[in-house]
C-alpha cells in the first residue's frame, strides 16, 4: 500500500509516492533536468551533481537523486538560480572534455552535448591551456572500446559490472582528476553483457568497437523490433540506414527498455546477431542448383504438389511470426499436409542464465506450444516443404523456403528475415511483442505470407 | 610469479579477521603487509588479497591506487618524501629540494606530513627527519645509505 | 593567559607513554567513576561540559554520542579519528607519542557511554612512528587487563587527506575508496558495515577524563561561554617558536602568538596568519590583532577555529604563493568523485598558477571567484567549501597583490 502525498513542482501539483526519490517523479512527468550518473537500473551515486534542484526551505540547492518525496514539498527546476547553478556545473564537465565531437561515435546521442544545448550555450572561459590527459582508444575487450578523456566519470560502466553482471572488470581508479576508468592492467572486460555500458555511457568513452567510425547516428532510422536470438523477446531498437546508391542496412540493436522483459539491457550475442540478417542471404530461386525464374518456380511447386499430394509433411521455423504460421496452418490444411515444428534442436542448456539468456533458442516456440502444434520430428515423407528449419530431414523430395544460403537442398525458395517485414511473436512467458519492419531493401525477396498468396493463384 | 603471504603475516590476517565485522575491512591491513613484504604491490599480490579479504580483485586494486603511499612498481632507489605545503615551504623546503636533486635518490613530493612545527621535513622508511638544513640531509643520507 | 592542562598535562614527563609512568601520574583513575555513573550519566555530562570536536568541525561531542542507540541488536564501534593531513596541524600526534594512555583512558569511558566493545583509531599513514608508540601503549593496556571489556586496534591508512573526513573515514575502513557518503536526511550515528559507530577526533576522546573526573563544570571554568574549555593550538610558519601549546579558549590571538611563540621569527613584521589549517580563510595582521581564540569570534570574521593549527606568514610572503602552494594540496587530496570538486580544484590551481606566471589577467581573477561559488554548497562533502572558503579569503583581502601580478 502506497502513500502518496501531493508536491509543487515549478508551480504545478503532482502526486507521487512518499519517500521515493524526486528524480524518478521528474523522469516520470518529463520535467527536464540534466543527469549522468542517475540510472533506474543501477540507482543514484549523487556523483555528477548536475541535478540539482532548489527546495523550498532549503538553503542550498540539493540533487533530485538523493532528495525523498515528502507532502507539500516544493521545488523548483526552473529559474535563475538554479539555472546558473547547471550551467557552472556543466562548464566544469567540459574544461577537461577532448574537443573529439567530429570524430567521436557519441555525437547526436551524446548527454554532454544536449546539456549543453540545453543549458549552457556559453563561449568557453577557460584560459588555462594545460588540459589533464588521459589514455584513448583503449580496446578492453568484447568490443567495447575506452576512452579515459571522454568519461565523466559518472561510474554507471562500474556500477554496471559491479551490481548488475557482479563480474567486477571496470572500476575508477587514481584520485583527484587523474581518476580514471579502467580495468586492472592485462585484463580484459570480459562478460556476456558487457557490451550494454556502451548504452550506459552517456558520452562518447565507452564506444562500441563494432559500431565505430561506421555511421553518423543522426542518419540513422529506428525502428522497435523484437531479438530472435532466443525465447526471452528482448525488446530492442533496429537502426538501419540506406545510403546513395547502396541498399538498406542495418548498423545496429540497440536495448528497449520494456520493464516486464529484459529491463534495460540485452546480451552481446543477442546485439550483435544483427549481422546475421545481412550475411549469407539467399536472394535467388534454385533448382537443382541452377537459378529459375518465379514463374517456373511456381510450376514446379504446383507439380511436386499434386505428384505427392497425400504424402506432404509441412516443418515450421519456431523463429518466424504468428501470422506466418497462421498462415501456413491455414495453407497445409488446405492441401492437407501434415503439420510439425520440431522443437528439441532449439534447446542450448549452455546458453541460459540466470540474466536474461534462455536456454530456447527459437524466437517463438510458445506460439508454436499454444497452436498444439506437433513439436517431435517427422516420420520419412514424400514430400517434405520445409519453411527455414535448420534441422535435417528424410523425404524423397524437399523444398527449403530459406533466409540463408545452404550447402544442400534441391529446390530453395528465398524469404524475407524478420527484419525485413512485420509481424508479432511470443515470447516465453506468453506475452506477445511486435517486430516492425526495419530493412526496405532494393530488390527484396517475398515474405513467407506473398509465397503462399503467389502459390495458391 | 606468483606472491604469497610470509607465514608471520598470514597469522596476523587470522588475528586481524577477528576484530573487524567483515573481512572486508582487511584491505588496507593486507596492503600494508605486502608493500613492507616485497616493497611493492604486484597484480599477483592484489590477487591473494583478494582472496582473503572477499573482496574481488578489481576492487582491492582500485583502493590500492587511490592512496598515494603505496607503490605498484618495484622501486630502484631510495625514497625520501618531501613535504611541499605551506608551513614547510615557508621554513624553505625549497631549498632542501634544490639540494636533494643532486643527489641519487628517488624525489617523492608529499602534502603535509603532520610535522609543520619542526619544518622543513622529510621522511624516508617512515622515519620523520625534522629541522632540516642542507647539512642535516647530507648527514641523514650518508648514514642511510 | 593562563596555563591550561587538560590534555597535555603529562607531555613533559620522562616516558610519559609508558603506563608505569601514567598511572603513577592519575592515568586511568577515571575508570573508577564508572561504577558511579551509568552510560547516560556520562553522556550527560559531556554535554553540559559542551565538549566541541577538535577535528576542525567543532560540532558539539555530546549530542553526537546521544545519536548511538543505548539498544541495539547490531554492535557499536567507536572510531577515533586520528587522520590529521590538515596542513599546519600536529596536535593529534602530541597525544598519541606523548601520552597515548590519556586516549586509551578517553576511549574506554566512551565505550562505556555508547555501549559499545570494539574502539578503531584510523591513523594516517605517515604517523608509523607515533603509531608504533601507541600500539605499544595499547599492548601494555592489554597486558594489564585493562581491556576487557573493550577491545582496541589501530587501523592504518595509506596517504589521503580525504580520509579524515568522518564518511571517507568509514569507507576507507571498509576496504574501499575513501569516497565520503551522501548526507543523511535526518540525523543518525555513522554507519560501519551497518553497525552504529561514532567518529571523534583524538583529542576530543583525550578531553573526557578530564571532564569525568571533574565535572562539567570545572572543564567549562575554561575558555568562553560557547567555546568551553582548551584546545591544543599549534604554529608554524614564520614563528620563533613553532610548536604546540595548549590554552582555552577565548585566548587573544596575539598574545597567544607573543607569549608562546615568542613573536615572529627573525623580528619580521606579520603579516597574514591563517587560523586553523589551511581550510580556514586568511586572516590580515590588522583583524588578527583584536581577534580571540574561539569559534564565535573567528566565525563573525568569515573565517574559522578548525584545527587551531596557525600558519604565520611574515611581511616578506608573497601571498599569491602561498595560495599556489595550498591549491596544489587541494588538487592533489581531492578524492575525484564529485564533478564541482574534481575538476575545480585541478582548475583553480593552474588559474592561480597562470597568474603567479604573470600570464594572468583581472577576467581571471574574477574567474577564479566564480568558481569558487560554484564549489560552495554543491558537493558530496566540506572539502570543497573549504578550498572555496581559502580562495574568497585571500582575494577579498590580498587583492592588490593578486592584481599586481597580473
Amino acid at each position: 500500500m502506497s502513500d502518496m502525498v501531493e508536491v509543487i513542482v515549478d508551480k504545478r501539483a503532482y502526486n507521487a509516492e512518499k519517500g521515493s526519490l524526486l528524480i524518478d517523479l521528474l523522469i516520470k512527468e518529463k520535467i527536464k533536468v540534466p543527469y549522468f550518473c542517475y540510472h533506474e537500473a543501477l540507482g543514484a551515486d549523487g556523483n555528477c551533481r548536475m541535478c540539482m534542484v532548489e527546495i523550498e526551505g532549503q538553503k542550498r540547492p540539493q540533487i533530485a537523486c538523493d532528495t525523498f518525496i515528502k507532502e507539500g514539498m516544493e521545488i523548483r527546476s526552473t529559474g535563475e538560480n538554479i539555472e546558473k547553478v547547471r550551467t557552472d556545473i556543466l562548464e566544469l564537465e567540459l574544461i577537461n572534455h577532448p574537443v573529439d565531437c567530429p570524430t567521436c561515435d557519441q555525437a547526436g546521442e551524446c548527454s554532454l552535448q544536449d546539456f549543453y544545448m540545453d543549458y549552457g550555450l556559453h563561449d568557453s572561459k577557460v584560459t588555462v591551456t594545460e588540459k589533464v590527459k588521459h589514455d584513448k582508444h583503449i580496446d578492453l575487450g568484447s568490443n567495447v572500446m575506452l576512452d579515459q578523456e571522454r568519461c565523466v566519470l559518472c561510474a554507471r560502466c562500474t556500477r554496471f559490472t559491479d551490481k548488475i553482471t557482479h563480474t567486477h572488470e571496470l572500476g575508477i581508479i587514481g584520485r583527484g582528476d587523474h581518476a580514471r576508468v579502467a580495468t586492472m592492467p592485462g585484463r580484459k572486460l570480459d562478460n556476456p553483457y558487457a557490451m550494454n555500458v556502451v548504452d550506459l555511457c552517456p558520452v562518447g568513452a565507452l564506444t562500441s568497437k563494432d559500431f565505430r567510425f561506421s555511421q553518423r547516428v543522426w542518419f540513422l532510422d529506428t525502428v522497435e523490433s523484437i531479438c530472435h536470438g532466443c525465447a526471452k523477446g528482448c525488446n530492442i531498437y533496429i537502426d538501419h540506414n540506406k545510403l546513395k546508391y547502396q541498399d538498406d542496412r542495418i548498423y545496429r540493436f540497440r536495448p528497449r527498455r520494456n520493464d516486464a522483459v529484459n529491463g534495460f539491457f540485452i546480451c552481446d550475442e543477442g546485439r550483435l546477431s544483427y549481422k546475421e540478417l545481412q550475411e549469407d542471404r539467399q536472394e535467388n530461386i534454385l533448382f537443382n542448383h541452377k537459378e529459375i525464374g518465379e514463374d517456373e518456380a511456381l510450376e514446379t511447386f504446383q507439380t511436386l504438389l499434386e505428384t505427392y499430394v497425400s504424402d506432404i509433411t509441412v516443418v515450421i521455423d519456431a523463429n518466424l511470426f504468428n501470422e506466418e504460421i497462421e498462415a501456413i496452418l491455414e495453407f497445409s490444411k488446405e492441401i492437407n499436409a501434415q503439420v510439425c515444428a520440431p522443437l528439441e534442436i532449439y534447446r542450448d542448456e549452455a546458453f541460459k542464465d540466470e540474466m536474461l539468456k534462455s536456454a530456447n533458442r527459437a524466437a517463438n516456440a510458445k506460439m508454436i506450444e499454444n497452436l498444439n502444434i506437433d513439436t517431435q520430428m517427422p516420420a520419412q515423407s514424400g514430400l517434405l516443404i520445409n519453411f527455414n528449419h535448420p534441422a535435417e530431414f528424410e523425404a524423397d523430395k524437399q523444398i527449403d523456403f530459406r533466409t540463408h544460403q545452404q550447402t544442400q537442398g534441391a529446390f530453395i525458395l528465398p524469404i524475407a528475415t524478420y527484419a525485413e517485414s512485420e509481424g508479432h511473436i511470443m515470447n516465453e512467458d506468453g506475452m506477445i511483442q511486435l517486430c516492425q519492419k526495419a530493412l526496405f531493401k532494393n530488390d527484396p525477396v517475398p515474405t513467407v505470407i506473398e509465397w503462399l498468396e503467389k502459390v495458391r493463384s | 610469479m606468483s606472491f604469497k603471504f610470509s607465514d608471520e603475516n598470514l597469522r596476523e590476517i587470522e588475528a586481524l579477521k577477528k576484530r573487524y565485522p567483515s573481512s572486508k575491512a582487511l584491505t588496507l591491513p593486507c596492503l600494508w603487509m605486502v608493500e613492507y613484504q616485497e616493497g611493492f604491490i604486484s597484480l599477483d599480490a592484489i590477487d591473494e588479497i583478494s582472496k582473503h579479504t572477499d573482496t574481488p580483485p578489481m576492487e582491492v586494486y582500485r583502493v590500492a591506487t587511490f592512496y598515494t603511499m603505496f607503490h605498484l612498481e618495484p622501486q630502484k632507489k631510495v625514497n625520501v618524501q618531501v613535504c611541499k605545503t605551506l608551513s614547510c615551504k615557508l621554513c624553505g623546503s625549497d631549498k632542501i629540494l634544490e639540494h636533494l636533486k643532486k643527489k641519487d635518490v628517488n624525489i617523492v613530493h608529499v602534502e603535509c606530513l603532520g610535522s609543520c612545527g619542526t619544518a622543513p621535513v622529510m621522511q624516508i622508511d617512515d622515519v620523520n627527519y625534522e629541522n632540516l638544513t642542507t647539512q642535516k640531509v647530507d648527514e641523514i643520507l650518508k648514514e642511510i645509505k | 593567559m593562563r596555563e591550561c592542562k587538560i590534555v597535555s598535562r603529562k607531555f613533559d614527563l620522562e616516558d610519559a607513554h609508558t603506563l608505569k609512568v601514567s598511572k603513577a601520574n592519575g592515568g586511568y583513575r577515571t575508570l573508577e567513576k564508572l561504577k558511579e555513573y551509568s552510560p547516560t550519566d556520562i553522556i550527560k555530562i559531556i554535554t553540559d561540559a559542551n565538549l566541541r570536536g577538535k577535528g576542525g568541525g567543532g560540532a558539539p561531542a555530546g549530542p553526537k554520542w546521544e545519536l548511538m542507540p543505548q539498544e541495539s541488536e547490531k554492535p557499536s564501534f567507536l572510531a577515533v579519528n586520528c587522520d590529521e593531513s590538515e596542513p599546519g596541524t600536529f596536535k593529534d600526534r602530541q597525544i598519541i607519542s606523548k601520552d597515548p594512555h590519556l586516549l586509551i583512558e578517553g576511549i574506554l569511558i566512551t565505550c562505556y557511554a555508547i555501549k559499545a566493545k570494539h574502539a578503531y583509531i584510523y591513523i594516517r599513514g605517515e604517523y608509523k612512528q607515533y603509531q608504533d608508540i601507541l600500539q605499544s601503549a595499547i599492548d601494555e593496556a592489554y597486558e594489564a587487563g585493562l581491556l576487557d571489556a573493550c577491545d582496541i586496534t589501530i587501523h592504518r591508512g595509506a596517504g589521503a587527506y580525504i580520509c579524515g573526513e568522518k564518511s571517507a573515514l568509514l569507507e576507507s575502513m571498509e576496504g574501499k575508496r575513501g569516497h565520503p557518503r551522501l548526507k543523511p536526511k535526518q540525523k543518525e550515528p555513522e554507519w560501519y558495515f551497518g553497525n552504529p559507530t561514532l567518529v571523534n577526533n583524538v583529542e576530543t576522546i583525550a578531553s573526557v577524563p578530564f571532564i569525568i573526573q571533574n565535572g562539567a563544570d570545572a572543564y567549562k571554568a575554561y575558555g568562553t561561554e560557547r567555546s568551553p574549555g582548551t584546545l591544543l593550538f599549534a604554529m608554524s610558519g614564520h614563528i620563533e617558536r613553532p610548536g604546540v601549546y595548549e590554552a582555552e579558549f577565548g585566548t587573544s590571538m596575539m598574545e597567544y602568538i607573543n607569549v608562546y611563540g615568542a613573536g615572529i621569527k627573525n623580528g619580521k613584521k606579520l603579516k597574514a596568519v591563517i587560523p586553523g589549517g589551511v581550510s580556514c580563510g586568511v586572516l590580515t595582521a590588522k583583524e588578527v590583532e583584536n581577534l580571540t581564540l574561539d569559534y564565535e569570534a573567528l566565525r563573525n570574521v568569515g573565517s574559522a577555529l578548525g584545527t587551531g593549527g596557525m600558519i604565520v606568514m611574515d611581511e616578506d610572503t608573497c601571498m599569491v604563493t602561498a595560495l599556489k602552494n595550498i591549491l596544489e594540496f587541494y588538487h592533489e587530496e581531492s578524492c575525484g568523485q564529485c564533478t564541482p570538486c574534481r575538476e575545480g580544484t585541478g582548475w583553480v590551481d593552474k588559474l592561480v598558477g597562470k597568474i603567479l606566471d604573470k600570464r594572468g589577467t583581472k577576467e581571471d581573477i574574477d574567474k577564479l571567484l566564480d568558481i569558487a561559488d560554484t564549489m560552495n554548497g554543491k558537493t558530496v562533502c566540506v572539502f570543497a567549501p573549504a578550498v572555496s572558503t581559502v580562495i574568497v579569503s585571500f582575494i577579498k583581502r590580498f587583492r592588490d597583490e593578486f592584481e599586481g601580478a597580473l
